[in-house]
């Protein structure tokens, strides 16, 4: 079995950001691997660890400084790694177009993708990936197995959860809740150095989006101050609460 | 001439950055509020590798080098003094030891489990009358058939009552001083061995540290390490790479005061400006940050030989010397800078003043560190020649 798995980079939510010109400033930025794709990478090794025969290969596309990223996941207990260079940010379909000639070149049975990438907040890159290969997608998975040659996953739905089976080959997108990561061990930081990384230019089809500009999300307050009895007034926020969640 | 980490070394930073910063950092204030031996992180910390960081994979290690070790260790620190002290007990003298000098057998049956963490490994040679003076110690170890019977009390021991196996420091021959003592392995649960109560310390709390006493606790020949009369220089022998990692400890710690005051600077004001503007603010954060890079450059240098097989005797003692004291002035430094606040327990760095002040005593005292360093000038001037 062959499992690959999509890494992107993103800025470290912990650093500080800074602000330029009305733009969030990306130049002395910390750039980690995002945390949804890491659980596609743990999921990954758990099928390996419960003891099927799979290579794990970790691919991304991105600028060249990805393959830090792309180490880390070397370094958790992917096989080898994959590098489509390109310099410019890409929309998601765009990406998704790419990795679909990566994935059918590997011949890979299973792709995990991190549900939404953490900078973006896009979630279009696990569905867009699965309609570029034409094959069944888990969005937002929870849990996973093998089962029957296919997969069994549990995955949130607009309400609640849904139990799916799918066929192989197929594409899963992740969430928290899949795992909980591994951190790399000593030795395997040390190996990740020495496994195979191939960069290649990225060749990428054009995004067909483009940025107009940026504003951030502004919301007036309500302005509502409660007064009086304490305890009157924490049921009041109560029953606010309950009622603005509906 | 290279003063840059290797780049695996660089990942291996960021990698023990990031779970230090996840899993040690969130508990540190807790456990030094209420004190206990965190297995759990202990544990985690051995799955990635950190509890036997220089023993060879071949016996469960990530078998990597001195240089690699300060990384973590640093790493660590900068997180929770306690747990860096812990980490390099069990992979200090236990480890080291039973490598360099243990029998194929004994590597067998405690390096995995060592190495692992699933067992703590911990030392005993100080005793109440034997600090600094350490031949100086009376536990008594009596042929008997089949081994030896073990009689006396350690103090200061890291782990007691908590570790698995104590590498402990015993007199065979009374006649024969430093060269009548024998280091032998005893298991946590073996009969008449017992614990004080935890020393009630200033600092480095969850590091939990007690006498030892052995009642006649039998031992036989196959957990003696090494021949008989050579436990004393088999462990000062392994002294070098200790102290290099108490340095590494001691910059991990004046790091975390550093960076919590630098950030504090920035963003407290006074007089209408933040008050790194100030000199009185801005000048003692310019020394900390310069003694830490020069404790931090000591400290490499002297893995970096280590790794290399020079002897680093007096390398490593001006490295735990420096890094020791620098810890002591920046966690000082940096509590000034946070003024009231940082007398206060809403802020790590009187935590960090508390844990780094043992610095200067453990793993030799400053006093002895000098003591060293001017033996080895005159030793390397004798050596020259006179010239």
């Amino acid at each position: 079995m062959k499992i690959l798995t999509v890494i992107r980079q993103v800025p470290d939510a912990e650093a500080r950001v800074r602000i330029e010109d009305g733009e969030v400033a990306l130049s002395g930025a910390a750039w980690v691997l995002d945390g949804m794709d890491e659980y596609g990478v743990e999921q990954a090794l758990r099928i390996r660890d419960d003891g099927l025969d799979a290579e794990i290969v970790a691919v991304a596309l991105g600028p060249e400084r990805t393959e830090e990223a792309l180490r880390t996941a070397l370094a958790m207990g992917a096989d080898r790694a994959r590098l489509l260079v390109a310099d410019e940010a890409l929309d998601p379909l765009a990406v998704a177009m790419r990795l679909a000639d990566v994935v059918r070149e590997e011949e890979a049975d299973l792709v995990f993708v991190g549900g939404k990438q953490a900078d973006w907040d896009s979630a279009a890159l696990g569905p867009a990936l699965a309609e570029a290969l034409g094959w069944p997608l888990s969005d937002w998975t929870t849990a996973l197995t093998l089962e029957d040659g296919g997969i069994r996953t549990e995955h949130d739905a607009d309400a609640g959860s849904e139990t799916l089976t799918l066929p192989l080959p197929a594409v899963v997108s992740t969430q928290q809740g899949l795992n909980e990561p591994r951190y790399p061990t000593l030795p395997n930081i040390m190996k990740a150095k020495r496994k195979e990384t191939r960069s290649e230019p990225a060749d990428a089809p054009a995004s067909r989006s483009r940025t107009v500009g940026r504003t951030l999300e502004q919301r007036d307050r309500l302005g509502r101050v409660l007064e009086g009895d304490p305890a009157e007034a924490a049921g009041e926020v109560a029953r606010f609460l309950l009622e603005a969640g509906r | 001439m290279n003063f840059e980490l290797p780049d695996d070394l660089k990942d291996l930073r960021r990698h023990v950055r990031d779970f230090a910063r996840e899993r040690i950092e969130t508990v540190a204030a807790g456990l030094d509020a209420e004190p206990t031996f965190p297995r759990a992180t202990l544990a985690e910390m051995g799955r990635m590798g950190l509890m036997g960081v220089s023993t060879p994979e071949s016996y469960g290690g990530a078998g990597l080098g001195t240089l690699a070790f300060t990384v973590a260790i640093e790493e660590i620190s900068a997180a929770d003094a306690s747990h860096g002290t812990l980490m390099a007990v069990t992979n200090g003298l236990p480890q080291k030891m039973l490598v360099a000098y243990g029998s194929e057998a004994q590597k067998e049956a405690y390096l995995p489990k060592l190495a692992s963490g699933a067992w703590f490994g911990a030392f005993c040679l100080s005793e109440a009358q034997a600090g600094s003076d350490a031949a100086a110690i009376r536990t008594r170890a009596s042929a008997v058939p089949d081994g030896y019977r073990l009689r006396g009390a350690k103090a200061w021991v890291t782990g007691g009552g908590e570790a698995d196996l104590y590498l402990v420091l015993a007199v065979t021959d009374p006649e024969a001083g430093a060269r009548g003592i024998s280091a032998f392995l005893v298991p946590g649960d073996a009969p008449g061995l017992s614990f004080g109560t935890p020393e009630r310390k200033m600092g480095q709390h969850a590091a939990v540290t007690t006498t030892v006493t052995l009642d006649d606790v039998f031992v036989s020949d196959g957990d003696r390490l090494g021949g008989e009369g050579e436990g004393f220089v088999m462990a000062m022998a392994s002294l070098d790479g200790g102290r290099i990692g108490i340095a590494a400890q001691s910059v991990g710690i004046a790091r975390a005061a550093f960076e919590a005051s630098r950030d504090y600077a920035d963003e407290r004001e006074a007089f209408g400006r933040s008050i790194r503007a100030f000199q009185g603010v801005g000048f003692p954060l310019a020394e900390m940050a310069t003694r830490l890079e020069a404790a931090r450059l000591l400290t490499q240098k002297a893995a970096w030989a280590m790794d290399r097989g020079f002897r680093v005797t007096q390398e490593a003692s001006m490295a735990k010397l420096f890094a020791s004291e620098t810890a002591g002035f920046v966690t000082d430094a940096a509590l000034q800078v946070f003024g009231g606040a940082g007398y206060t327990r809403d802020h790590p760095v009187e935590r960090y003043l508390r844990d780094a002040r043992v610095t200067r005593i453990y793993e030799g005292t400053s006093e002895i560190q000098r003591m060293v360093i001017v033996r080895q000038i005159y030793r390397d001037r004798e050596r020259r020649g006179r010239t």
